[in-house]
Formats: C-alpha cells, sequence, structure tokens
C-alpha cells in the first residue's frame, strides 16, 4: 500500500483478524492460578503511612535550573518572536479594537513549555483501549500539526482507567449493551425530571445502591457533572466543607459553586484533620462564631495522582465521634478495590452505612460512562428532587445504562460466573506486581501497595517527553503528567493497571522500564520506601532477579520489606 | 558623622525657600541619631567577643559607611519582613481567634448538634417525585408509560425522532461492536478517537465554523466555556432570561456583568453606549462579550440576532450564543438560529450546543475559531478533566448530522426539518386559534419554537393572587449571587400543580403525554418566570394525533381551570397535592 501523509487523523484501518486473537488483544488470558490476589487491608492494623522517597539533591537543583532555563528561553523566544515574526503571535495581541482571547502570560506555560512535548499528549487511537491500545502513527509538523500515514501501533496500555479490563468490544457486557441500544434507543433525549427516566435507569440505580451497599443511588451521565452540581445540593456559606487538598477539580469546582465555607486539611493526614475540626466546632463561622450548621468531610477513596488510598477507618472513627458527615469520591477505588471490587469499604471492611454519601465514577472500572450518589433512601430522594442534573441536564443513555449493569452483573457473580472474581483478583495481583518490580529495579513510586494507580517520579521535564517517547516506540503507552496536575518539581509517568494485562505483559514492561530508566537515569530511590534485600539500601536488582522472585514476595502482606 | 543628613539639608534650602522652616529641626534630630549611632555601635563593638564577629563587624562598618543610622533602620526593616514572613500565616483571622483549653473544646463538641445533612421533603412538593413519569422501553415518539401503551410522547427534546431511526442505531451498533461502550480517558489522555475527531470535523463544517470540541455533558459546556475567557475585570453585557447553566459560568468566572433586559435591544444599545467611554479609555483592551441564548429555554422566544450582531459591531464585542435548543430545528437545514436569521456563523464569536436534544446523542459541543477552541483543551476545566464521550455516541452524532444536511428536497431543506416546521406551525396555530377566547392560557413562545410554552393568563394568575415572578433577583441587582438557595415557594408550587392536572388530564383522555417546565426554583440565581405547560413537538407524531391533542386541550384546561378562581380554591388543592 501506498503511503501518503495526510494532516488529518485517518479512519480506523481496517482489520480482518478473528474475533478470538482480538478479544485476546483487548483482554488477555490468565496464564497461571498462581496470578491472583484478593486485595483486602487487615482488619484493625493501622493504615501504613505511605512514604514519598526522595531523590538525591542534585536530581532537586537539575529540576530547578531545567524549567528556569526552560522558562528563560521561553521569553526570549517571545520577545523575539513578537518582535520579528508578529504575524505567528497575532492571537496574543489586540486586532481592530478586540482584546485576545488568552494573554500572552496566560499561555506562557502551554505555548513555551508544553508545547514542546505535545506528541506525548491527547495521542489519537482508535478501537477499544483494552490491554493493547492502537494509536495512530504521527510525525510532527510545523508549530502544533501532524503527518498520519493512515497506519496505526498497538501499544500496551498502561495508560486508560480500565481498572478491570471492561473496554471490550465483545464479550457479554458488550452483547448486554446492545440489546440496550436496540430496545431504548441511542439517547435518553430529556433531563431525567422531564421524560428521561426509563425503567432501565431505575434498574441501574437499584442494581448500584445494591452494589456499594446504600438504600439507594442516583445517575448523572457525567462523573464530573456529578461533583460539580452535588454540593449545591447539600451545602451553603453556612455549611463547612472539609477537603482534603488533593481532592479532584471536580470537587473543588463543586465546593465553589455551592458558596459554601472551604477548609483545607493536609493530604491524609488525619492529625492535621482532627486539629482542624477541633478548631472548627469551637471557634464556629467566621465573624458571627455561631456553630456551624454541619460540617461535611470532602475526601477521594483513591487519589489518582499520588496512588494513596484513604485513611477510612481513622476518618470515619473521627467524623463519628466529631459528628461531622463524611462524602467519599470512589472515582478511582470502586471497582478496582477490595475483595469484591466494591471500592475502599469494602477493602478497609467498613460497613458503607457509616458513610453519609458515596459518590463514584462509572467510566474507570466499568467501562462505561457518568458517575453515582449514593446514600439513604430519604437523601437520594431529596436529591432527586433538588439536583440540578436532574432537571436541566441529558439522562444516561441505554447503551451505556447496559454495560453499566451488565459489568456489575459480572463482576457480583450473577453473570458469568467466576469471570467477575478473577477480573478483580488479577488487578490486585497485577497492581502489587508492576509496583513492587518497580520499587526492586530502583523507581521512585508514589502510593499504597494495592493501589492499581502507580505515580514512577520522573521529576525533570526533560525526562518526560523521553520517557515517554522512549516507550511508546517500544510498544507501551503511558501517560505523563506534570505542573498543573502535580507540584512543579515532581513530574511523574502515571501508570494505571488493569485486569487485562497478563503476567507476561508485566515482564515486558518492567524489563523495558528498567533498559529506559539505565539509560536515562531514573534509578534514583533511597530504599526507605522498601524494595531493598538488605533494610536502608537503595534497591537496585536485576531484572531477571526481580522476575525470579516477584510473584512470591508481591504476596507478602506489605511490599518491600524482607 | 551627621553630615550626610546635614548635606541634604544644606542642598534643599539652596534650592528652595521652603525649607528654611523645616532646617530648624536639624540640630534635634542630630542629637538623636548621634546618640542611636553611638548606642549601635557600642553593641555591635560586643560582636567582636564572638567568634568570627570581626568579619561580621568589618563587614557591618564597611557597609554603613558614615551613617549607623541607616545600618539601624535596614535591621529594623529586616526584623519586620522576618516577623511578617514567618506570621504571615493564618494571621487573618487571629483577631478573631478564641483560644480555648481542650476540656472547653470537647465541652464544645459535646454541645454541638448539626443539622442533618439534607433537609426533609416538603410534604407539598413530594408530589413532584411521583409525577416523573417512568417509561417502560423505548423511548421514542410512542411510549408506554404507567401501564398505558403507546402514549403520544410530545415531553422528549428528541424532536427529529432521530432516537427512532434504524440507520443511527446501526452505526452505534457498529461503533460499540468495535470500539466497547466508554472511552476509558480523557481526550488528552488516549481519550481521544477517531470518531470524536470525525465529529469536531463534521460539527465544523455543518455548522460553518473553523474548529469544534465536545464535552461529555451539556450542562457543563457553558459552565467551563464562559470561565476560560472570561476572568476578573474582564466585562460581559447579557440577557436577563438566560438558563441556569449560563447563570453558573458567568458567577464562576467572576466578571464583570450587565444585565439587559429580556431580549431588549433598546436598553441594550443604552448600556452598550453608557459604558463605551469607559471602556475607551482602558488601556490594555479586556475581553468583552455579548451573552444570550438563540432560543431561550425559560420563555421560548428567539434572540433579536440580527440587531445583537450590528450592535456587537458597532461596538466591538464578540457574541457568545447558546444554541441549544435552536441547532437541528431552526433554519431551513437546522444550523440554529444563525440560519434562520441569515447571519453567516463567523459573527457568532462562540456557538455552544448540546447533542442530547435533536441529535439523539449525548454531551455538549462548542464551535468557533481556531485560537479559542484550541485554548479550551488545555483551559476549560469540564474538558480536561473529565472523560471523553462514548464513542458510539460520537458516531450516531455525524451520522445525525448526515441525516438532517443529506436528505434535502428541492428547495434546499432539509426535509425532516422542514415537517418539523410544519408540525411546530400548525401546532401553534392550531393552539393560537383555541387559547384566543380563553381565560386562561396564552402562547408565550415564539411560533418557530419546537417547544410551545403556554402559561397561564396573567388576568387569571392575579385573579388566583400569584406572584408576577418567582426566585430572587440578587445576581441582577448586586452582580452577586444570592448567599443562600431560594426558599421553597408555595405559590410555584400550587401553580405547577395546577400544570400537572392539565397534562394529567390530557394524558387520561386521549393518551398524549405533555409536560411543564421544571425549573428548580431553589437554583436559579435569576428572576424565574412562571412555570410554563410544554408541547414538545415530535415528528414521530402526525398530524391526525397533534389534531386529537388540539381537540382535547379546550376541554383539559376548562375541566381543571374552571372551579379554580380565587386564592382559596388554590389552597383547597392542599390535600390533593399530599395525596397525589
Amino acid at each position: 500500500m501506498e503511503t501518503t501523509l495526510s494532516p488529518n487523523i485517518p479512519n480506523a484501518p481496517p482489520d480482518d483478524r478473528s474475533k478470538e486473537v482480538l478479544s485476546e488483544l483487548e483482554y488477555g488470558k490468565l496464564t497461571s492460578d498462581q496470578y491472583l490476589y484478593v486485595s483486602k487491608h487487615p482488619v484493625g492494623e493501622p493504615l501504613p503511612t505511605p512514604i514519598d522517597d526522595e531523590p538525591p539533591y542534585i536530581i532537586y537543583i537539575a529540576t530547578y535550573i531545567s524549567y528556569l532555563i526552560l522558562i528563560i528561553i521561553g521569553h526570549i523566544r517571545d520577545f523575539f518572536g513578537k518582535t520579528f515574526k508578529p504575524n505567528e503571535y497575532e492571537d496574543l495581541v489586540e486586532k481592530n479594537g478586540f482584546a485576545p482571547w488568552y494573554d500572552g502570560f496566560e499561555s506562557f506555560y502551554v505555548r513555551r513549555l508544553k508545547t514542546r512535548i505535545d506528541d506525548c499528549f491527547a495521542r489519537p487511537i482508535h478501537g477499544a483501549p483494552g490491554r493493547y491500545i492502537k494509536c495512530f502513527n504521527r510525525i510532527r509538523h510545523g508549530k502544533t500539526g501532524y503527518l498520519y500515514d493512515g497506519t496505526s501501533t498497538e501499544c500496551l496500555n498502561l495508560s486508560s482507567y480500565n481498572y478491570l479490563g471492561f473496554a471490550q468490544s465483545n464479550g457479554v457486557c458488550t452483547d448486554f449493551a446492545l440489546k440496550c441500544l436496540e430496545e431504548y434507543g441511542t439517547s435518553g433525549c430529556s433531563p431525567r425530571s422531564y421524560i428521561g427516566t426509563t425503567d432501565l435507569h431505575k434498574e441501574c440505580e437499584r442494581v448500584i445502591a445494591d452494589f456499594v451497599g446504600k438504600e439507594d443511588a442516583i445517575i448523572v451521565s457525567q462523573g464530573y457533572g456529578t461533583n460539580a452540581n452535588l454540593f449545591s445540593s447539600i451545602a451553603d456559606p453556612k455549611t463547612l466543607v472539609i477537603s482534603d487538598e488533593l481532592n479532584h477539580a471536580s470537587i473543588r469546582f463543586g465546593i465553589r459553586t455551592s458558596g459554601a465555607s472551604v477548609k483545607v486539611f493536609k493530604h491524609n493526614d488525619m492529625v492535621d484533620l482532627e486539629k482542624l475540626i477541633r478548631t472548627q466546632i469551637a471557634q464556629g463561622q467566621t465573624k458571627t462564631h455561631r456553630p456551624w450548621k454541619k460540617i461535611i468531610i470532602a475526601v477521594e477513596g483513591l487519589y489518582s495522582m499520588e496512588g494513596n488510598l484513604v485513611n477510612l477507618p481513622k476518618l470515619v472513627e473521627l467524623k463519628e465521634k466529631y459528628k461531622c458527615y463524611l462524602f467519599v469520591d470512589e472515582a478511582h477505588s470502586i471497582g478496582a478495590l477490595g475483595p469484591e471490587g466494591r471500592g475502599v469499604c469494602d477493602y478497609f471492611s467498613v460497613d458503607p452505612a457509616r458513610i453519609d454519601l458515596l459518590m463514584g465514577t462509572l467510566t474507570k472500572s466499568f467501562g462505561a460512562t457518568g458517575g453515582y450518589v449514593a446514600a439513604d433512601k430519604d437523601i437520594i430522594d431529596k436529591i432527586r428532587l433538588n439536583y440540578i442534573t436532574q432537571s436541566y441536564s441529558e439522562c444516561v443513555p441505554p447503551p451505556v445504562l447496559g454495560q453499566i449493569i451488565s459489568s456489575l452483573s459480572v463482576i457480583k457473580g450473577t453473570l458469568n460466573p467466576g469471570e467477575g472474581k478473577e477480573r478483580l483478583q488479577r488487578i490486585a495481583f497485577n497492581s502489587r506486581y508492576l509496583r513492587l518490580g518497580l520499587k526492586k529495579l530502583g523507581f521512585i513510586v508514589y502510593g499504597a501497595d494495592d493501589s492499581p494507580v502507580i505515580p514512577l517520579l520522573l521529576f525533570l521535564p526533560a525526562k518526560m517527553p523521553a520517557f515517554s517517547r522512549m516507550l511508546y516506540e517500544l510498544g507501551i503507552a503511558v501517560v505523563i503528567v506534570s505542573y498543573p496536575a502535580t507540584p512543579l518539581i515532581s513530574a511523574r509517568a502515571r501508570l494505571c493497571v488493569s485486569s487485562a494485562l497478563t503476567k507476561e505483559d508485566l515482564d515486558y514492561c518492567l524489563e523495558k522500564f528498567s533498559e529506559i530508566g539505565d539509560t536515562i537515569f531514573l534509578k534514583f530511590s533511597s530504599g526507605i520506601a522498601g524494595g531493598s534485600k538488605i533494610a536502608g539500601t537503595p534497591p537496585r536488582w536485576s531484572i531477571e532477579d526481580v522476575i525470579a522472585t516477584n510473584v512470591e514476595d508481591c504476596k507478602k502482606p506489605k511490599l518491600g520489606y524482607y | 558623622m551627621a553630615s550626610a543628613a546635614e548635606i541634604i539639608y544644606t542642598a534643599t534650602t539652596t534650592t528652595t525657600t521652603t525649607t528654611t522652616t523645616t532646617a530648624v529641626v536639624p540640630p534635634t534630630w542630630d542629637l538623636v541619631t548621634q546618640k542611636l549611632a553611638d548606642n549601635f555601635v557600642y553593641y555591635l563593638d560586643g560582636l567582636d567577643n564572638l567568634p568570627g564577629g570581626q568579619i561580621i563587624l568589618r563587614y557591618i562598618k564597611s557597609s554603613y559607611k558614615n551613617d549607623p543610622v541607616r545600618s539601624l533602620f535596614e535591621l529594623a526593616l529586616f526584623i519586620f519582613a522576618l516577623n511578617y514572613f514567618l506570621s504571615s500565616k493564618r494571621r487573618e483571622n487571629k483577631s478573631e481567634f478564641v483560644k480555648f483549653s481542650n476540656k472547653e473544646i470537647d465541652e464544645l463538641v459535646d454541645e454541638w448538634v448539626p443539622e442533618p445533612l439534607i433537609d426533609d421533603i416538603n410534604p407539598y412538593e413530594k408530589w413532584q417525585l411521583d409525577a416523573v413519569p417512568e417509561v417502560k422501553g423505548h423511548n421514542g415518539s410512542h411510549i408506554n408509560i404507567d401501564g398505558r401503551q403507546q402514549v403520544i410522547n410530545l415531553a422528549s427534546n428528541d424532536f427529529l425522532n432521530l432516537n427512532e431511526n434504524s440507520t443511527v442505531k446501526e452505526v452505534a451498533a457498529q461503533v460499540i461492536n468495535t470500539d466497547g461502550v466508554g472511552a476509558c480517558g480523557p481526550p488528552n489522555f488516549y481519550g481521544t478517537q477517531d470518531v470524536h475527531v470525525r465529529l469536531e470535523e463534521d460539527l465544523a463544517r455543518y455548522l460553518d465554523g473553523e474548529q469544534s470540541i465536545l464535552y461529555g455533558q451539556d450542562f457543563v459546556t457553558a459552565g467551563s466555556v464562559i470561565p476560560a475567557f472570561l476572568k476578573r475585570g474582564d466585562l460581559c453585557v447579557v440577557d436577563s432570561g438566560v438558563n441556569l447553566a449560563i447563570q453558573k459560568g458567568l458567577i464562576l468566572s467572576r466578571c464583570d456583568i450587565e444585565w439587559y433586559d429580556h431580549n431588549d435591544m433598546i436598553h441594550l444599545e443604552q448600556i452598550l453606549s453608557e459604558i463605551k467611554p469607559v471602556l475607551d479609555r482602558q488601556k490594555p483592551i479586556k475581553r468583552r462579550f455579548i451573552i444570550t441564548e438563540a432560543l431561550f429555554a425559560n420563555s421560548g422566544d428567539l434572540a433579536n440576532l440580527k440587531t445583537i450582531v450590528e450592535l456587537k459591531n458597532q461596538y466591538k464585542y464578540r457574541l457568545f450564543l447558546d444554541e441549544s435548543l435552536s441547532i437541528g430545528t431552526l433554519g431551513k437545514t437546522g444550523k440554529g438560529l444563525v440560519e434562520h436569521c441569515n447571519i453567516p456563523r463567523v459573527e457568532v464569536s462562540i456557538s455552544i450546543g448540546t447533542m442530547a436534544n435533536s441529535f439523539a446523542s449525548s454531551g455538549g459541543f462548542c464551535v468557533g475559531v481556531t485560537p479559542m477552541i484550541h485554548h479550551q483543551r488545555i483551559q476549560s476545566i469540564a474538558y480536561v478533566f473529565s472523560a471523553s464521550l462514548p464513542p458510539y455516541s460520537a458516531k450516531v452524532v455525524s451520522q445525525a448530522i448526515k441525516e438532517i444536511n443529506d436528505n434535502r428536497n428541492a428547495e434546499g431543506e432539509s426535509i425532516i426539518i422542514k415537517s418539523l416546521h410544519d408540525k411546530t406551525s400548525y401546532v401553534h396555530k392550531g393552539l393560537s386559534k383555541i387559547l384566543k377566547t380563553s381565560n386562561y392560557f396564552e402562547i408565550v413562545s415564539d411560533i418557530n419554537s419546537p417547544i410551545v410554552h403556554l402559561s397561564l393568563k396573567s388576568k387569571y394568575r392575579e385573579q388566583l393572587e400569584l406572584p408576577k415572578i418567582y426566585g430572587n433577583s440578587e445576581l441582577l441587582i448586586k452582580g452577586k449571587p444570592a448567599k443562600y438557595l431560594n426558599p421553597f415557594n408555595d405559590y410555584y408550587n400550587f401553580e405547577s400543580f395546577l400544570l400537572q392536572k392539565v397534562i394529567d388530564f390530557i394524558l387520561q383522555n386521549s393518551n398524549i403525554l405533555i409536560t411543564r417546565s421544571k425549573n428548580l426554583v431553589e437554583h436559579e440565581n435569576l428572576p424565574v418566570l412562571n412555570p410554563h405547560l410544554l408541547i414538545h413537538i415530535n415528528n414521530g407524531v402526525n398530524q391526525s394525533d397533534y389534531q386529537k391533542l388540539l381537540d382535547v386541550f379546550d376541554l383539559a384546561i376548562n375541566k381543571v381551570l374552571n372551579p379554580i378562581n380565587n386564592e382559596n380554591d388554590l389552597f383547597e388543592l392542599t390535600n390533593e397535592i399530599l395525596n397525589y
């Protein structure tokens, strides 16, 4: 076939491989019963404080210097560019009496830093983002454009939120989604309170409530929209919302729109939280010193940038002691944690009844889209009446409902018994296996042992594109994140583990990570976070040793301590 | 030693005469500084005894040259800065902070009784929960609800009935068969598929824009696009009848807002000309927008686009237009109000819309020039922080655009849009004829609106002593939203219930479902209109069925509203409300 380069994204190339091959590429078969694990926190034991390892000082200094250089060069280029190539900067200057769309300072970071590594973001794909993800091949062309040759590369997928591997284009879930499409149509075509409520919506809400262990639930067509509008219904300026400093943008946005008073506590720091609650109850509202109407603590179950788990047992204790209400956003933890996949409550063996509002998204573990809020029946009934999305926003479309209902049935075991259990135990094993492997090799990784989100620290801005591009060449797709999603100095690659990956896939990843880690000097862990053969020394295992011992080691209760 | 000060003073006295009076001061001032300096030097000499002190001493002495007071002053500044820096945290509350012992706090904690997380449902509003119809099975032009079969559905936003279109379903199934259901990632992290990009191209081409961008939900679109371009200090002039999504966006953007009366072009021009002199002095120029809906969701009337475009060009504003209800319904080929008014799309800087209405899919979108769209891909939070639209939804919209745009008649009109227009005007004309003599209802929406808004006549409302308008107007007057949600309003509840009775009567007697506006008065930041009865025109319903509605309508309103002639009659409905 003749290849012609085009600036437009091509259509998906035809794929005539058999259904079996394709489904294996979306969800790899389990190769041994050895590669399973049950994700559960030992009851009564305190949650170990996550240890964030630090690299040598030279890395920090080099990082700052790198940014300094990038910023200085950026300003120099801006200065000369504006003088000599004004037509390239016309978006930044006034034109015919109109202000520019955005000013130069606002967009400096994007223009001068992000654009340089733009090819590592928003790689267009086609097909289901399962075990392998098919990315279109492209070459940088001009300032922001690309040229496509019409082909795509299949990469191992460590990037999609596909924890349980439900991103599939065949199987029971797809069949059910197609059935719902046929019987109910492509869209709800109306907000819920008008004519957007079908029996399928009601059933989906029942299934979710039952799954998370609450009396009732309400679903919304987008996870972001769930949080962004929820707080307006439950909080006002006489309410105090205590929010973790690393909460997701949607929670912060939601709290801001509600007009509630906000106080922030240090990430996952229960001592700081207790101090804050005590002070706030004693001081009351600002100025008037009247007691707060109510206090809502807003946390996430699993933090998507840090991989940390919320200290739920302690939090529930505090919440009950101080009569606060607790909102837990299970966007990343629902489905991905716990022996039955029911999220952090399941993982910590905490009765869901002790948490007032359980929110989660259906995008991540279930291969669908949207969000839910689950709570007691009287709370949900009231929310049904005054939740903004109920009256002003589209309802969840039927095929998505089909995907949610069927994937939850698989997890519960009512559909295809055994499959759900395998998926849950595979993600638990895969998460621990990859995490421990990286630790042993000497990388700095953050987060809890059982977290399927594994942030691998890169620090230097130049290592972000290097890491991403080198892995892409080797057929592994990863997500790199940096400022503003993380602090400026701790740029990272965020690996999302999936049940769809086999142990052999992970071995391949470890092997390639190890090679790249040596090439671009990423193995700088000090050993305090574990992984060493001798306590306290920096772990630097060879890849052969890692693969030989890792299956055994990753099933030990605490990772990296021997 | 104090020569420096002297030099300055002598210098000033020689140049100006006014300072001669102050020149008397130096001797005493001199004395003070001399004393200070001596003391300072004395203490400084003490440093000599410390190890390494001599070096510091030499350094300080060489720095102050002949003026130890200057060093003293610098030292004081340094201490102040250090103190300020260290105590800046939480300082603002210090004056209000009451110190308690741990025991006292424990007591306060014991005493504190928080309110419930959410108030119980008011028994008077509980009926609204039961009045939400539940569809069994397919949601289309004919539905099964509450045990009734084949009810004619005039309540859905699926005006073109594409949800029942088999080709649309087929392409959706194809995509699910290759891509699965969810996109499993945000657009910037492997969440962008070929179908998404295709749709962005299709939308841009269909709506004559340069580029477009997709959002995962319709409601968040306005609330995310507006804050991406309007920041503190920017200005927007806004129609005071806009929907809640725009209100939220405006509040979050913290820009300056000027409101013009709903659809009042004279008022708009007056405001624009009044603020022009202030803006002319502005340097650099700030961003300024005129913001309006094309087809108003709250009132069903159309924005006077022609005049707005003239004004915005004259006064150099950009135009933000919410075409959520008008795209796919207005204009010869459904391109919205812009096509309806024969105005090129370039006149509208930002157009937003939803794909959940006429396109039978889900999500929202924004169309406009390239730098504007590009900026959103990084700066618009609902785009950056949320998962992509499911790929099949994107494909459905692409197909829907084809269905609308490709099938045209000899006059170049889209066949399905034309059919919708015919049905709309048929119902509109039929109803106006019936309501000409009615005491109770009048049509308030535009004749082109695919949602017919029927409002209780103001005379009748006066008779029932219903308030003119609900909600609050703090955002209009002060520019800041009210701090608390609007309280539950009994009158709004009763008025809505009256409309519900009409709806129920029509459903029982002719198997047709219409609906009413269900705005959440609690959350609205602008004054809320009285509730309207809504008839959503649907392409899948044929003329004879619309005739059936027209036949029953007069009977229904007379039957329901005849017994209610004053406020007391209204309140007598209380029992009915409680037992709904």
